[in-house]
């Protein structure tokens, strides 16, 4: 029972970076951009709210920085997909790239600074409840904002004017035109709203998480963002549900570990990833006509018809 | 609503049509502001970071260019990147996108690994090479191929299924490593090292091994094949429009797969080489990115064959590079990526005039 507990809540804490950031991608791909860049923004948020966290002091002054940072390197891609016609695929690895790079040269400094980071805050009541009470309720607040950051997210998408518009540049960007919106202002917005919540989810691996800060530490962790959007057919309840499977499947092998029980945690840590392509290759066509029309055209060439 | 960025004004004015040389001169102009504006930022950012970028670049071409073995080592490098690249250009031809250089690579360096460690002290060293860098290959090629039966049976998009592969390769490697392939189970999570009879010989009289010939004689098949067969041909026709070559008769599944397969086989083959001519062991990090760099070069060089060799060669330089930003300059390697990036960024969105806006 203390296992299961263990994984579950494990799979909260772990999966929430994972959650800001496909939470991101999918407003961004909901507009018709993907970003393969979302692990670098990741990292560029994990960085400069680390140095924030450990220059103020003050953890929250970090998320926002690292947002604003993952914004910022998702608008580089914005750039050169939206305005100058750059393949996706390319400039999204180049973003990678960029970010690598900038959080070496300016993050060698801090590796082993000590940080002031968020604590785990248990609310009353709720976190007595068995089972669920320690799992979801016994967490870090940015934790307890990403519960808030899913409906939000989902409302603006399909219930807002904005939400309209991207959806529309991602489904149809003629009908938009016709409308006398900018499609590339629309998805530059998308694409850089995108990036703030990769900032954030970076914020929340090096500041909440793991509490520390070494070179390329996201590991991975914004490409399975990537694709547990197109997993969780570009709707952001379902990128909840599968961001805490993968964080689950990052728990179960440390959890076993500490009972003595021998395990390879590479043969866990692969599970999400076999069963994303199984479930993809379970939805077969279903998944793909479930993928905004103009995404489908990236897909085929590369760029966005605009 | 407002605009958030106004466009970019192109460098040749629409409705222009300057002669070749100018065009040819223009293009020049252009790559060299690229480089420039890259070395630019990457300067200020040094100074920011409080070091001389004078200082820090001048050393960087010493070491990199100018150093005794150091061009040697930039071929090294080199030549498993243009076979990553040429593994996405193959697929590319006939519009696949192939993100999976990383994970086939890594399969080819697993069988290539595996392989080699289990018969090099059985057999002669240049046969178990030979075979590591056919297992290589094979393992690469399968590799690519699931990610090709998912696309034709399933109806999954490559790009996705290429991607998630990377992830279950880096975690078969790692599962290889920590356990059964472990060298010691208190030292490092390592295999052991190569026998010195099965590594890459090097070319007489030089320490550039022979993977870099591999690569070159890769890259004249890859021009040949493309450019001189039906099959290459084929290729094109299914890149350029799937539907029309359906209608001409043409086995398009076949196509689509095989182009796959190919460009699995490279970078399986990119694997081998890393491991038999680089590294001599499985570890954590193996072959790190080398596949996505591999996808860049392709990219530079607008998935043409010859211009991928010298894509390849500044991609591998910067590697060095960033081995000298470390020894001299005391900043840390993976830096230099800043500089690769800014040039990619400069290619990708600068260098070329297109018409957009319909």
């Amino acid at each position: 029972m203390s296992l299961i507990i263990d994984v579950l809540t494990g799979g909260v804490r772990g999966g929430t970076s994972i959650l800001y950031a496909a939470l991101g991608e999918t407003v961004s791909q909901r507009s018709g951009v993907i970003n393969l860049g979302t692990e670098g923004g990741m990292l560029g948020g994990a960085l400069t709210a680390y140095i924030i966290a450990a220059e103020t002091g003050n953890p929250w002054l970090g998320v926002l920085g690292g947002g604003i940072v993952g914004a910022a390197l998702a608008l580089v891609h914005a750039l050169l997909v939206l305005w100058r016609g750059a393949n996706q695929f390319a400039s999204g690895l180049m973003v990678l790239f960029l970010a690598l790079g900038l959080t070496s040269l300016f993050g060698a400094s801090y590796v082993g600074r000590t940080i002031t980071p968020f604590t785990t805050w248990a609310i009353p009541v709720l976190s007595d409840i068995p089972v669920l009470g320690p799992v979801l309720f016994d967490q870090d607040p940015l934790v307890y904002l990403s519960y808030l950051a899913v409906p939000a997210a989902w409302f603006v998408l399909f219930r807002t004017r904005a939400g309209l518009l991207l959806r529309t540049a991602g489904e149809r960007s003629d009908a938009l035109t016709v409308h006398g919106a900018d499609v590339r202002v629309v998805r530059t917005w998308a694409v850089g709203a995108g990036g703030f919540l990769a900032g954030v989810g970076g914020a929340h691996l090096s500041i909440a998480y793991t509490n520390t800060w070494f070179e390329n530490m996201v590991a991975g962790r914004g490409f399975i963002a990537v694709a547990l959007v197109i997993l969780a057919a570009w709707g952001p309840v379902k990128v909840m549900a599968g961001a805490y499977l993968f964080g689950a499947a990052l728990a179960l092998g440390p959890a076993l570990q500490a009972r003595g029980i021998p395990v390879n945690q590479f043969l866990l840590h692969v599970i999400p990833f076999v069963l994303t392509l199984v479930v993809l290759a379970a939805l077969g066509r279903r998944s793909s006509n479930a993928a905004p029309a103009e995404l489908q055209r990236v897909f085929e060439n590369g760029a966005p018809a605009t | 609503m407002t605009t958030l960025l106004d466009p970019t004004p192109s460098l040749v004015e629409p409705g222009e049509r300057p002669d070749r040389r100018a065009a040819a001169l223009r293009a020049t102009g252009r790559w060299a502001a690229a480089i420039g504006g890259a070395l630019v930022i990457f300067s200020a950012l040094l100074l920011l970071r409080g070091a001389n970028p004078l200082e820090a670049l001048g050393d960087m071409w010493v070491s990199t260019f100018l150093r005794g073995r150091s061009l040697a080592e930039i071929l090294n490098v080199m030549a498993p990147i243009t076979l990553a690249a040429l593994a996405v250009l193959v697929p590319a031809r006939a519009g696949l996108t192939n993100v999976g250089g990383e994970g086939q690579l890594m399969l080819g360096a697993i069988a290539a690994g595996g392989t080699a460690l289990a018969l090099d002290q059985q057999l002669p060293g240049p046969l178990v090479l030979v075979l590591a860098l056919v297992a290589g290959g094979v393992a690469g090629a399968a590799w690519a191929g699931v990610a090709a039966i998912l696309r034709l049976r399933f109806q999954v998009d490559e790009a996705v299924s290429t991607l998630l592969l990377n992830f279950i390769a880096l975690d078969l490697l790692l599962f290889l490593i920590y356990q059964p392939w472990r060298e010691s189970a208190a030292g490092q999570p390592t295999t052991r090292e190569l026998a010195d009879a099965a590594k890459m010989p090097v070319i007489t009289g030089t320490v550039i091994n022979v993977g870099i010939i591999v690569a070159l004689a890769a890259t004249v098949v890859v021009i040949l094949v493309l450019g001189r067969t039906r099959w290459g041909f084929r290729l094109s026709v299914v890149g350029g429009n799937a539907e029309a070559a359906r209608r001409a008769g043409m086995n398009v599944a076949g196509l689509v797969i095989s182009a796959l397969i190919v460009g699995g086989l490279l970078a399986g083959l990119a694997g081998a080489i890393q491991f038999t001519g680089i590294e001599y062991k499985l570890r954590a990090g193996f072959g790190l990115q080398i596949g996505y760099l591999g996808f860049l070069a392709s990219w530079l060089a607008r998935h043409r064959p010859l211009p991928v060799l010298l894509a390849s060669f500044v991609l591998a330089a910067l590697a060095i590079a960033g081995d000298s930003l470390q020894l001299d300059a005391q900043l840390p390697a993976a830096s230099v990526n800043i500089l690769t990036a800014l040039i990619l960024a400069a290619v990708l969105g600068w260098t070329t005039v297109k018409a957009r806006r319909a």
